[in-house]
Protein backbone atom coordinates (compact mmCIF):
# COMPACT_ATOMS: atom_id res chain seq x y z
CA UNK A 1 0.00 0.00 0.00
CA UNK A 2 1.42 3.44 -0.91
CA UNK A 3 2.31 5.97 1.79
CA UNK A 4 -0.46 8.17 3.20
CA UNK A 5 1.47 11.22 1.94
CA UNK A 6 1.37 9.95 -1.64
CA UNK A 7 -2.19 11.15 -2.15
CA UNK A 8 -2.93 14.89 -2.45
CA UNK A 9 -6.36 14.48 -0.81
CA UNK A 10 -4.74 12.85 2.23
CA UNK A 11 -2.15 15.64 2.48
CA UNK A 12 -5.03 18.14 2.53
CA UNK A 13 -6.94 16.01 5.05
CA UNK A 14 -3.92 15.88 7.39
CA UNK A 15 -3.32 19.64 7.14
CA UNK A 16 -6.98 20.55 7.64
CA UNK A 17 -7.37 17.98 10.42
CA UNK A 18 -4.29 19.35 12.23
CA UNK A 19 -5.50 22.97 12.04
CA UNK A 20 -9.10 22.24 13.01
CA UNK A 21 -8.01 20.02 15.91
CA UNK A 22 -5.88 22.90 17.20
CA UNK A 23 -8.74 25.42 16.91
CA UNK A 24 -11.37 23.17 18.40
CA UNK A 25 -9.12 22.39 21.39
CA UNK A 26 -8.53 26.10 22.13
CA UNK A 27 -12.20 27.04 21.82
CA UNK A 28 -13.32 23.88 23.63
CA UNK A 29 -11.20 24.74 26.68
CA UNK A 30 -13.02 28.04 27.09
CA UNK A 31 -16.44 26.45 26.48
CA UNK A 32 -15.96 23.67 29.01
CA UNK A 33 -14.87 26.15 31.67
CA UNK A 34 -17.77 28.45 30.88
CA UNK A 35 -19.92 25.40 31.73
CA UNK A 36 -21.16 25.28 28.13
CA UNK A 37 -19.81 21.86 27.17
CA UNK A 38 -22.83 21.05 25.04
CA UNK A 39 -22.70 24.26 23.02
CA UNK A 40 -20.78 22.38 20.33
CA UNK A 41 -23.71 19.97 20.02
CA UNK A 42 -26.22 22.82 19.73
CA UNK A 43 -24.16 24.66 17.11
CA UNK A 44 -23.31 21.61 15.03
CA UNK A 45 -26.97 20.55 14.94
CA UNK A 46 -28.00 24.07 14.06
CA UNK A 47 -25.41 24.05 11.28
CA UNK A 48 -27.35 21.16 9.73
CA UNK A 49 -30.37 23.43 9.44
CA UNK A 50 -28.15 25.90 7.58
CA UNK A 51 -26.82 23.13 5.34
CA UNK A 52 -30.37 22.09 4.45
CA UNK A 53 -31.24 25.73 3.77
CA UNK A 54 -28.20 26.07 1.50
CA UNK A 55 -29.03 22.91 -0.41
CA UNK A 56 -32.67 24.01 -0.80
CA UNK A 57 -31.79 27.62 -1.67
CA UNK A 58 -29.11 26.65 -4.16
CA UNK A 59 -26.19 28.39 -2.39
CA UNK A 60 -23.04 26.98 -0.77
CA UNK A 61 -24.18 24.83 2.20
CA UNK A 62 -21.04 25.86 4.17
CA UNK A 63 -22.20 29.49 4.02
CA UNK A 64 -25.65 28.36 5.18
CA UNK A 65 -24.07 26.39 8.02
CA UNK A 66 -21.97 29.41 9.07
CA UNK A 67 -25.00 31.72 9.11
CA UNK A 68 -27.08 29.20 11.09
CA UNK A 69 -24.25 28.70 13.59
CA UNK A 70 -23.79 32.44 14.17
CA UNK A 71 -27.57 32.91 14.71
CA UNK A 72 -27.68 29.88 17.02
CA UNK A 73 -24.65 31.03 19.01
CA UNK A 74 -26.09 34.49 19.61
CA UNK A 75 -29.47 32.93 20.46
CA UNK A 76 -27.72 30.83 23.15
CA UNK A 77 -26.02 33.92 24.60
CA UNK A 78 -29.31 35.86 24.55
CA UNK A 79 -31.40 33.09 26.11
CA UNK A 80 -28.64 32.32 28.65
CA UNK A 81 -28.83 35.87 30.01
CA UNK A 82 -32.64 35.75 30.24
CA UNK A 83 -32.77 32.40 32.06
CA UNK A 84 -30.50 33.39 34.96
CA UNK A 85 -29.97 30.36 37.22
CA UNK A 86 -31.21 27.97 34.51
CA UNK A 87 -28.92 29.36 31.84
CA UNK A 88 -27.75 25.88 30.80
CA UNK A 89 -31.24 25.33 29.31
CA UNK A 90 -30.37 27.80 26.56
CA UNK A 91 -28.13 25.20 24.91
CA UNK A 92 -30.88 22.55 25.04
CA UNK A 93 -33.47 24.95 23.58
CA UNK A 94 -31.25 25.96 20.65
CA UNK A 95 -30.13 22.36 20.09
CA UNK A 96 -33.76 21.21 19.89
CA UNK A 97 -34.65 24.05 17.53
CA UNK A 98 -31.67 23.17 15.32
CA UNK A 99 -32.58 19.48 15.18
CA UNK A 100 -36.23 20.33 14.48
CA UNK A 101 -35.43 22.71 11.64
CA UNK A 102 -32.79 20.39 10.14
CA UNK A 103 -35.18 17.43 10.34
CA UNK A 104 -38.03 19.25 8.62
CA UNK A 105 -35.91 20.93 5.93
CA UNK A 106 -33.88 17.80 5.13
CA UNK A 107 -37.14 16.22 4.01
CA UNK A 108 -37.20 18.65 1.08
CA UNK A 109 -33.54 18.11 0.07
CA UNK A 110 -33.40 16.00 -3.11
CA UNK A 111 -29.87 14.62 -2.68
CA UNK A 112 -29.65 13.03 0.76
CA UNK A 113 -25.98 12.13 0.10
CA UNK A 114 -25.03 15.83 0.22
CA UNK A 115 -26.84 16.28 3.52
CA UNK A 116 -25.33 13.11 5.03
CA UNK A 117 -21.82 14.27 4.15
CA UNK A 118 -22.34 17.09 6.69
CA UNK A 119 -23.64 14.70 9.31
CA UNK A 120 -20.55 12.51 9.36
CA UNK A 121 -18.10 14.76 7.51
CA UNK A 122 -15.91 14.08 4.53
CA UNK A 123 -12.42 15.07 5.55
CA UNK A 124 -10.84 13.05 2.75
CA UNK A 125 -12.94 14.87 0.14
CA UNK A 126 -11.89 18.42 0.97
CA UNK A 127 -11.45 20.78 -1.96
CA UNK A 128 -8.53 23.19 -2.40
CA UNK A 129 -10.94 26.08 -1.71
CA UNK A 130 -12.00 24.54 1.60
CA UNK A 131 -8.33 23.95 2.52
CA UNK A 132 -7.56 27.64 1.98
CA UNK A 133 -10.67 28.59 3.95
CA UNK A 134 -9.51 26.49 6.93
CA UNK A 135 -5.99 28.02 6.78
CA UNK A 136 -7.41 31.56 6.87
CA UNK A 137 -9.81 30.58 9.64
CA UNK A 138 -6.97 29.03 11.66
CA UNK A 139 -4.86 32.18 11.44
CA UNK A 140 -7.78 34.43 12.47
CA UNK A 141 -8.99 32.20 15.33
CA UNK A 142 -5.55 31.46 16.77
CA UNK A 143 -4.52 35.13 16.61
CA UNK A 144 -7.78 36.23 18.28
CA UNK A 145 -7.50 33.50 20.90
CA UNK A 146 -3.92 34.53 21.72
CA UNK A 147 -4.91 38.21 21.86
CA UNK A 148 -7.97 37.57 24.06
CA UNK A 149 -6.37 34.84 26.19
CA UNK A 150 -6.43 36.93 29.38
CA UNK A 151 -9.99 38.17 28.81
CA UNK A 152 -11.32 34.69 28.00
CA UNK A 153 -9.60 33.26 31.09
CA UNK A 154 -11.16 35.90 33.31
CA UNK A 155 -14.66 35.55 31.80
CA UNK A 156 -14.52 31.75 32.06
CA UNK A 157 -13.39 31.98 35.66
CA UNK A 158 -15.89 34.59 36.88
CA UNK A 159 -17.94 36.54 34.36
CA UNK A 160 -19.43 38.91 36.93
CA UNK A 161 -16.07 39.78 38.48
CA UNK A 162 -14.64 40.21 34.99
CA UNK A 163 -17.35 42.74 34.14
CA UNK A 164 -16.74 44.62 37.40
CA UNK A 165 -13.01 44.72 36.62
CA UNK A 166 -13.69 46.42 33.31
CA UNK A 167 -13.35 43.48 30.91
CA UNK A 168 -15.58 44.24 27.90
CA UNK A 169 -17.51 41.01 28.54
CA UNK A 170 -20.15 41.64 25.87
CA UNK A 171 -17.58 42.36 23.16
CA UNK A 172 -15.30 39.44 24.08
CA UNK A 173 -18.26 37.04 24.28
CA UNK A 174 -19.52 38.25 20.90
CA UNK A 175 -16.09 37.74 19.26
CA UNK A 176 -15.77 34.31 20.87
CA UNK A 177 -19.30 33.38 19.77
CA UNK A 178 -18.58 34.29 16.14
CA UNK A 179 -15.23 32.45 16.14
CA UNK A 180 -16.88 29.36 17.61
CA UNK A 181 -19.79 29.45 15.20
CA UNK A 182 -17.55 29.78 12.14
CA UNK A 183 -15.17 27.06 13.38
CA UNK A 184 -18.00 24.64 14.12
CA UNK A 185 -19.65 25.18 10.74
CA UNK A 186 -16.41 24.54 8.85
CA UNK A 187 -15.41 21.64 11.10
CA UNK A 188 -18.85 20.12 10.51
CA UNK A 189 -18.08 20.00 6.78
CA UNK A 190 -14.81 18.18 7.39
CA UNK A 191 -15.12 15.92 10.45
CA UNK A 192 -18.94 15.99 10.59
CA UNK A 193 -21.53 17.80 12.68
CA UNK A 194 -22.00 14.87 15.01
CA UNK A 195 -18.28 14.58 15.74
CA UNK A 196 -17.14 18.19 16.11
CA UNK A 197 -18.92 18.59 19.42
CA UNK A 198 -17.15 15.52 20.83
CA UNK A 199 -13.79 16.92 19.76
CA UNK A 200 -14.59 20.14 21.63
CA UNK A 201 -15.15 18.40 24.94
CA UNK A 202 -13.33 15.04 25.18
CA UNK A 203 -9.73 16.34 24.75
CA UNK A 204 -10.40 19.05 27.36
CA UNK A 205 -11.79 16.45 29.78
CA UNK A 206 -8.65 14.37 29.27
CA UNK A 207 -6.39 17.40 29.67
CA UNK A 208 -8.00 18.40 32.97
CA UNK A 209 -6.88 15.16 34.56
CA UNK A 210 -3.18 15.88 34.02
CA UNK A 211 -2.78 19.63 33.52
CA UNK A 212 -1.14 21.69 36.28
CA UNK A 213 -2.41 25.11 35.16
CA UNK A 214 -4.95 26.75 32.82
CA UNK A 215 -2.22 27.26 30.22
CA UNK A 216 -1.17 23.62 30.38
CA UNK A 217 -4.85 22.57 30.09
CA UNK A 218 -4.94 24.30 26.71
CA UNK A 219 -1.63 22.73 25.65
CA UNK A 220 -2.72 19.23 26.74
CA UNK A 221 -6.12 19.67 25.01
CA UNK A 222 -4.33 20.65 21.81
CA UNK A 223 -1.93 17.68 22.07
CA UNK A 224 -4.79 15.20 22.63
CA UNK A 225 -6.96 16.75 19.93
CA UNK A 226 -4.21 16.93 17.28
CA UNK A 227 -2.83 13.46 18.01
CA UNK A 228 -6.35 11.98 17.93
CA UNK A 229 -7.10 13.63 14.60
CA UNK A 230 -3.83 12.70 12.92
CA UNK A 231 -3.91 9.22 14.49
CA UNK A 232 -7.53 8.76 13.40
CA UNK A 233 -6.77 9.77 9.81
CA UNK A 234 -3.75 7.48 9.58
CA UNK A 235 -5.61 4.55 11.14
CA UNK A 236 -8.67 5.05 8.96
CA UNK A 237 -6.45 5.21 5.84
CA UNK A 238 -4.62 1.95 6.55
CA UNK A 239 -7.48 0.04 8.20
CA UNK A 240 -10.35 1.24 6.00
CA UNK A 241 -12.26 2.84 8.92
CA UNK A 242 -14.53 5.92 8.93
CA UNK A 243 -12.20 8.83 9.81
CA UNK A 244 -14.64 10.93 11.92
CA UNK A 245 -15.60 8.11 14.26
CA UNK A 246 -12.00 6.86 14.52
CA UNK A 247 -10.80 10.36 15.54
CA UNK A 248 -13.37 10.62 18.33
CA UNK A 249 -12.71 7.10 19.61
CA UNK A 250 -8.97 7.80 19.84
CA UNK A 251 -9.69 10.97 21.88
CA UNK A 252 -11.92 8.90 24.20
CA UNK A 253 -9.07 6.38 24.54
CA UNK A 254 -6.74 9.26 25.49
CA UNK A 255 -9.27 10.33 28.14
CA UNK A 256 -9.47 6.82 29.61
CA UNK A 257 -5.71 6.25 29.61
CA UNK A 258 -5.00 9.60 31.27
CA UNK A 259 -7.58 8.93 33.98
CA UNK A 260 -6.19 5.45 34.61
CA UNK A 261 -2.67 6.92 34.78
CA UNK A 262 -3.85 9.62 37.18
CA UNK A 263 -5.65 7.06 39.33
CA UNK A 264 -2.53 4.87 39.40
CA UNK A 265 -0.35 7.85 40.28
CA UNK A 266 -2.80 8.95 42.97
CA UNK A 267 -3.12 12.50 41.68
CA UNK A 268 -5.96 14.57 43.10
CA UNK A 269 -8.88 15.53 40.91
CA UNK A 270 -9.46 19.23 40.23
CA UNK A 271 -12.38 20.49 42.28
CA UNK A 272 -12.20 17.93 45.06
CA UNK A 273 -10.22 20.21 47.36
CA UNK A 274 -7.64 19.15 49.91
CA UNK B 1 -14.25 61.50 57.98
CA UNK B 2 -14.36 60.87 54.27
CA UNK B 3 -17.41 58.90 53.13
CA UNK B 4 -16.38 56.02 50.87
CA UNK B 5 -19.83 54.51 50.35
CA UNK B 6 -23.03 56.55 50.48
CA UNK B 7 -26.44 54.97 49.99
CA UNK B 8 -29.13 57.62 49.67
CA UNK B 9 -32.85 56.82 49.85
CA UNK B 10 -32.31 53.60 47.92
CA UNK B 11 -35.22 51.38 46.87
CA UNK B 12 -34.98 48.24 44.77
CA UNK B 13 -37.11 45.30 43.71
CA UNK B 14 -36.75 42.66 41.02
CA UNK B 15 -40.53 42.93 40.53
CA UNK B 16 -43.04 45.53 41.75
CA UNK B 17 -42.49 44.24 45.29
CA UNK B 18 -39.62 46.15 46.81
CA UNK B 19 -36.85 44.19 48.54
CA UNK B 20 -35.17 47.34 49.81
CA UNK B 21 -37.07 50.55 50.61
CA UNK B 22 -35.67 53.99 51.37
CA UNK B 23 -32.38 52.65 52.61
CA UNK B 24 -29.82 55.17 53.84
CA UNK B 25 -26.36 54.50 55.19
CA UNK B 26 -22.79 55.46 54.67
CA UNK B 27 -19.43 53.80 55.23
CA UNK B 28 -16.46 55.96 56.08
CA UNK B 29 -12.83 55.56 55.16
CA UNK B 30 -11.15 53.00 57.41
CA UNK B 31 -14.42 51.44 58.60
CA UNK B 32 -14.78 47.70 59.07
CA UNK B 33 -18.56 47.61 58.58
CA UNK B 34 -20.84 44.60 58.65
CA UNK B 35 -24.20 44.10 56.95
CA UNK B 36 -26.28 41.60 58.88
CA UNK B 37 -29.85 40.36 58.58
CA UNK B 38 -31.99 37.27 58.13
CA UNK B 39 -31.96 35.19 54.97
CA UNK B 40 -33.79 36.86 52.08
CA UNK B 41 -33.79 40.39 53.47
CA UNK B 42 -31.68 41.62 50.57
CA UNK B 43 -28.09 41.51 51.81
CA UNK B 44 -26.68 40.03 48.62
CA UNK B 45 -29.00 42.27 46.60
CA UNK B 46 -27.47 45.24 48.38
CA UNK B 47 -24.01 43.99 47.40
CA UNK B 48 -25.09 43.65 43.77
CA UNK B 49 -26.39 47.22 43.88
CA UNK B 50 -23.14 48.44 45.39
CA UNK B 51 -21.20 46.66 42.66
CA UNK B 52 -23.41 48.09 39.93
CA UNK B 53 -24.63 44.65 38.84
CA UNK B 54 -28.22 45.83 39.45
CA UNK B 55 -29.47 49.41 39.22
CA UNK B 56 -31.58 50.98 41.98
CA UNK B 57 -35.29 51.46 41.30
CA UNK B 58 -34.92 54.83 43.01
CA UNK B 59 -32.29 56.61 45.05
CA UNK B 60 -28.57 56.51 44.45
CA UNK B 61 -25.31 54.95 45.55
CA UNK B 62 -22.07 56.88 45.60
CA UNK B 63 -18.73 55.10 45.77
CA UNK B 64 -15.90 57.52 46.56
CA UNK B 65 -18.21 60.31 45.45
CA UNK B 66 -19.00 58.76 42.07
CA UNK B 67 -22.34 57.27 41.09
CA UNK B 68 -22.24 53.51 41.15
CA UNK B 69 -22.66 53.47 37.37
CA UNK B 70 -19.02 54.46 37.09
CA UNK B 71 -17.88 51.66 39.37
CA UNK B 72 -15.44 50.32 36.79
CA UNK B 73 -13.33 53.42 37.45
CA UNK B 74 -13.36 53.11 41.23
CA UNK B 75 -11.06 51.11 43.42
CA UNK B 76 -13.33 48.40 44.78
CA UNK B 77 -12.42 44.81 45.51
CA UNK B 78 -15.17 42.17 45.73
CA UNK B 79 -14.98 38.74 47.31
CA UNK B 80 -18.15 36.76 46.48
CA UNK B 81 -19.88 34.16 48.62
CA UNK B 82 -18.23 30.74 48.26
CA UNK B 83 -15.74 32.34 45.90
CA UNK B 84 -13.13 29.76 46.76
CA UNK B 85 -15.28 26.69 46.28
CA UNK B 86 -16.67 28.02 43.00
CA UNK B 87 -13.12 28.42 41.79
CA UNK B 88 -12.23 24.89 42.87
CA UNK B 89 -13.43 23.28 39.65
CA UNK B 90 -11.32 25.63 37.55
CA UNK B 91 -7.96 24.20 36.45
CA UNK B 92 -5.85 27.23 37.25
CA UNK B 93 -2.92 27.90 39.57
CA UNK B 94 -3.18 30.38 42.45
CA UNK B 95 -0.84 32.68 40.51
CA UNK B 96 -3.03 32.62 37.39
CA UNK B 97 -6.14 33.38 39.44
CA UNK B 98 -4.60 36.30 41.33
CA UNK B 99 -3.19 37.71 38.09
CA UNK B 100 -6.71 37.90 36.64
CA UNK B 101 -7.55 40.77 39.00
CA UNK B 102 -4.91 43.00 37.40
CA UNK B 103 -6.86 43.23 34.17
CA UNK B 104 -7.29 47.00 34.21
CA UNK B 105 -3.60 47.54 34.86
CA UNK B 106 -2.50 45.18 32.08
CA UNK B 107 -5.05 46.38 29.53
CA UNK B 108 -7.09 44.86 26.73
CA UNK B 109 -5.19 42.45 24.50
CA UNK B 110 -1.89 42.88 26.41
CA UNK B 111 0.15 40.56 28.63
CA UNK B 112 1.33 40.77 32.22
CA UNK B 113 4.82 42.17 32.88
CA UNK B 114 7.34 41.96 35.71
CA UNK B 115 5.50 44.62 37.76
CA UNK B 116 2.24 42.66 37.71
CA UNK B 117 4.02 39.41 38.56
CA UNK B 118 5.58 41.10 41.61
CA UNK B 119 2.16 42.38 42.68
CA UNK B 120 0.78 38.85 42.51
CA UNK B 121 3.62 37.55 44.72
CA UNK B 122 3.01 40.32 47.25
CA UNK B 123 -0.74 39.66 47.37
CA UNK B 124 -0.17 35.94 47.91
CA UNK B 125 2.38 36.72 50.63
CA UNK B 126 -0.15 38.99 52.34
CA UNK B 127 -2.53 36.05 52.79
CA UNK B 128 0.32 33.64 53.58
CA UNK B 129 -0.15 31.63 50.40
CA UNK B 130 3.12 32.43 48.61
CA UNK B 131 4.36 28.85 48.84
CA UNK B 132 1.22 27.58 47.09
CA UNK B 133 1.49 29.92 44.12
CA UNK B 134 2.03 27.10 41.61
CA UNK B 135 -0.63 24.83 43.15
CA UNK B 136 -3.96 24.24 41.45
CA UNK B 137 -6.71 25.99 43.38
CA UNK B 138 -8.81 22.82 43.29
CA UNK B 139 -6.16 21.02 45.34
CA UNK B 140 -6.35 23.47 48.26
CA UNK B 141 -8.58 23.36 51.34
CA UNK B 142 -11.67 25.60 51.52
CA UNK B 143 -9.90 28.09 53.78
CA UNK B 144 -6.84 28.24 51.54
CA UNK B 145 -9.03 28.73 48.47
CA UNK B 146 -10.78 31.62 50.19
CA UNK B 147 -7.40 33.20 51.02
CA UNK B 148 -6.30 32.91 47.40
CA UNK B 149 -9.54 34.60 46.35
CA UNK B 150 -8.79 37.34 48.87
CA UNK B 151 -5.29 37.72 47.43
CA UNK B 152 -6.88 38.07 44.01
CA UNK B 153 -8.93 40.98 45.28
CA UNK B 154 -6.02 42.54 47.18
CA UNK B 155 -3.65 42.42 44.20
CA UNK B 156 -5.64 45.26 42.66
CA UNK B 157 -4.85 47.54 45.68
CA UNK B 158 -8.52 48.24 46.46
CA UNK B 159 -9.51 51.15 48.69
CA UNK B 160 -12.76 49.42 49.56
CA UNK B 161 -13.25 45.70 50.02
CA UNK B 162 -16.77 44.25 49.76
CA UNK B 163 -17.13 40.68 50.99
CA UNK B 164 -20.29 38.59 50.70
CA UNK B 165 -20.34 36.00 53.51
CA UNK B 166 -16.67 35.02 53.20
CA UNK B 167 -16.83 32.71 56.23
CA UNK B 168 -19.53 30.40 54.83
CA UNK B 169 -18.30 26.83 54.30
CA UNK B 170 -14.91 27.53 55.88
CA UNK B 171 -13.68 25.71 59.02
CA UNK B 172 -13.30 27.62 62.31
CA UNK B 173 -9.51 27.82 62.21
CA UNK B 174 -9.52 29.15 58.64
CA UNK B 175 -12.23 31.68 59.52
CA UNK B 176 -10.07 32.93 62.38
CA UNK B 177 -7.06 33.24 60.08
CA UNK B 178 -9.08 34.99 57.38
CA UNK B 179 -10.49 37.50 59.87
CA UNK B 180 -7.04 38.31 61.23
CA UNK B 181 -5.79 38.90 57.70
CA UNK B 182 -8.76 41.20 57.05
CA UNK B 183 -8.12 42.99 60.34
CA UNK B 184 -4.48 43.51 59.35
CA UNK B 185 -5.49 44.85 55.94
CA UNK B 186 -8.05 47.17 57.53
CA UNK B 187 -5.62 48.55 60.11
CA UNK B 188 -2.25 48.46 58.36
CA UNK B 189 -3.26 48.98 54.74
CA UNK B 190 -6.15 51.33 55.60
CA UNK B 191 -8.55 49.38 53.40
CA UNK B 192 -12.22 50.09 54.14
CA UNK B 193 -14.14 46.83 54.56
CA UNK B 194 -17.86 46.17 54.10
CA UNK B 195 -18.80 42.59 54.85
CA UNK B 196 -22.14 40.79 54.55
CA UNK B 197 -22.22 38.11 57.23
CA UNK B 198 -24.33 35.85 59.39
CA UNK B 199 -21.33 35.08 61.56
CA UNK B 200 -21.71 38.08 63.88
CA UNK B 201 -20.15 36.29 66.86
CA UNK B 202 -16.88 35.69 65.06
CA UNK B 203 -16.73 38.77 62.87
CA UNK B 204 -18.27 41.27 65.28
CA UNK B 205 -15.12 41.81 67.38
CA UNK B 206 -13.20 42.93 64.29
CA UNK B 207 -15.79 45.45 63.10
CA UNK B 208 -16.55 48.99 64.18
CA UNK B 209 -19.95 49.35 62.56
CA UNK B 210 -22.95 47.10 62.02
CA UNK B 211 -25.79 47.71 59.58
CA UNK B 212 -28.84 45.50 59.96
CA UNK B 213 -31.12 44.89 56.99
CA UNK B 214 -34.64 44.11 58.10
CA UNK B 215 -38.02 44.30 56.38
CA UNK B 216 -36.56 46.16 53.43
CA UNK B 217 -34.82 48.79 55.49
CA UNK B 218 -31.34 49.31 56.85
CA UNK B 219 -30.88 49.93 60.57
CA UNK B 220 -27.68 51.30 61.97
CA UNK B 221 -26.56 49.22 64.93
CA UNK B 222 -23.88 49.50 67.54
CA UNK B 223 -21.65 46.70 68.69
CA UNK B 224 -19.92 48.20 71.72
CA UNK B 225 -17.25 45.56 72.11
CA UNK B 226 -16.42 45.69 68.44
CA UNK B 227 -15.93 49.43 68.50
CA UNK B 228 -13.61 49.09 71.48
CA UNK B 229 -11.44 46.56 69.71
CA UNK B 230 -11.35 48.52 66.51
CA UNK B 231 -10.43 51.66 68.39
CA UNK B 232 -7.95 49.67 70.48
CA UNK B 233 -6.18 48.42 67.42
CA UNK B 234 -5.86 51.97 66.14
CA UNK B 235 -4.69 53.49 69.39
CA UNK B 236 -2.25 50.82 70.65
CA UNK B 237 0.50 50.29 68.15
CA UNK B 238 2.57 47.14 68.52
CA UNK B 239 5.37 47.32 71.08
CA UNK B 240 3.78 49.86 73.36
CA UNK B 241 4.58 47.65 76.33
CA UNK B 242 1.35 47.75 78.39
CA UNK B 243 0.48 44.58 80.33
CA UNK B 244 -2.80 42.97 79.40
CA UNK B 245 -4.58 40.19 81.19
CA UNK B 246 -6.12 37.63 78.84
CA UNK B 247 -9.42 36.55 80.34
CA UNK B 248 -9.47 33.46 78.18
CA UNK B 249 -6.24 31.76 79.27
CA UNK B 250 -5.65 33.75 82.49
CA UNK B 251 -2.16 34.93 81.51
CA UNK B 252 -0.68 38.41 81.79
CA UNK B 253 1.44 39.38 78.80
CA UNK B 254 3.09 42.44 77.37
CA UNK B 255 0.86 44.16 74.88
CA UNK B 256 3.21 43.84 71.94
CA UNK B 257 0.79 42.10 69.61
CA UNK B 258 -2.85 42.27 68.75
CA UNK B 259 -3.76 38.87 70.16
CA UNK B 260 -2.94 36.79 73.19
CA UNK B 261 0.18 34.74 72.29
CA UNK B 262 -1.14 31.74 74.24
CA UNK B 263 -4.67 31.31 73.00
CA UNK B 264 -4.73 33.81 70.09
CA UNK B 265 -7.90 35.38 71.44
CA UNK B 266 -8.05 39.11 71.14
CA UNK B 267 -6.98 40.31 74.58
CA UNK B 268 -8.84 43.58 74.32
CA UNK B 269 -12.07 41.75 73.81
CA UNK B 270 -11.61 39.71 76.96
CA UNK B 271 -9.87 42.48 78.85
CA UNK B 272 -12.98 44.58 78.59
CA UNK B 273 -15.02 41.64 79.74
CA UNK B 274 -17.64 41.80 77.01
CA UNK B 275 -19.72 38.82 76.05
CA UNK B 276 -21.23 38.21 72.62
CA UNK B 277 -24.40 39.92 73.77
CA UNK B 278 -25.34 42.54 71.25
CA UNK B 279 -27.02 45.80 72.07
CA UNK B 280 -29.02 46.79 69.05
CA UNK B 281 -29.78 50.39 68.29
CA UNK B 282 -32.45 50.56 65.64
CA UNK B 283 -32.76 53.70 63.63
CA UNK B 284 -36.04 54.36 61.92
CA UNK B 285 -35.30 53.56 58.26
CA UNK B 286 -37.26 56.41 56.81
CA UNK B 287 -35.88 59.02 59.17
CA UNK B 288 -32.21 58.40 59.44
CA UNK B 289 -31.95 60.50 62.52
CA UNK B 290 -29.93 59.53 65.55
CA UNK B 291 -32.61 61.22 67.66
CA UNK B 292 -35.04 58.45 66.85
CA UNK B 293 -32.89 55.63 68.12
CA UNK B 294 -34.59 52.94 70.16
CA UNK B 295 -32.66 50.29 72.01
CA UNK B 296 -33.35 46.66 72.63
CA UNK B 297 -31.31 43.91 74.19
CA UNK B 298 -30.76 40.72 72.29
Amino acid sequence: MPSIFYYAYMQRALLVGFLLALLVACLGTVMVHKRLSLIGDALSHSSLAGVALGLLGGFNPVIGAMAACVVAAFAIEGIRKKLGNHSELAVAIVLSTGIGLAGVMSGFVKSSADFNSFLFGSIVAISKFETRLVIVLAVVVLFSFFLLYKELFYISFDEQAAAISGVPVGLVNAIFTILTAVTVSIAARTVGALIVSSLMVVPVAGAMSVARSYKSTIVWSAVISVSSTIGGLVLSFYCGLKPGGTIVLISVLWFLLLHIWKWAAGTKTIGKGA
Amino acid sequence: MEKVIEVKDLSFGYTKDMILEHVNFSVQKGDFALIIGDNGVGKSTMVKLLLGVNSPTSGEILISGKKVRSLKDSRIGYLPQNGGSRAAAFPATCEEIVMSSLYKEIGFGRFAGKKQKEKVQKALALVDMEEKRKALIGELSGGQQQRVMLARVLAGDPEVLILDEPTVGVDAESVDRLLHILHHINIEKKVTILMVTHDIDKVGPFANRVLCLSEGACNEEALPQAEIIHAHAHSHPKGEGAHIHCANCEIDHVHDREHCPECRHCEAYHDHGHTHEVIREHVHPHHHDRGEVRKEEK
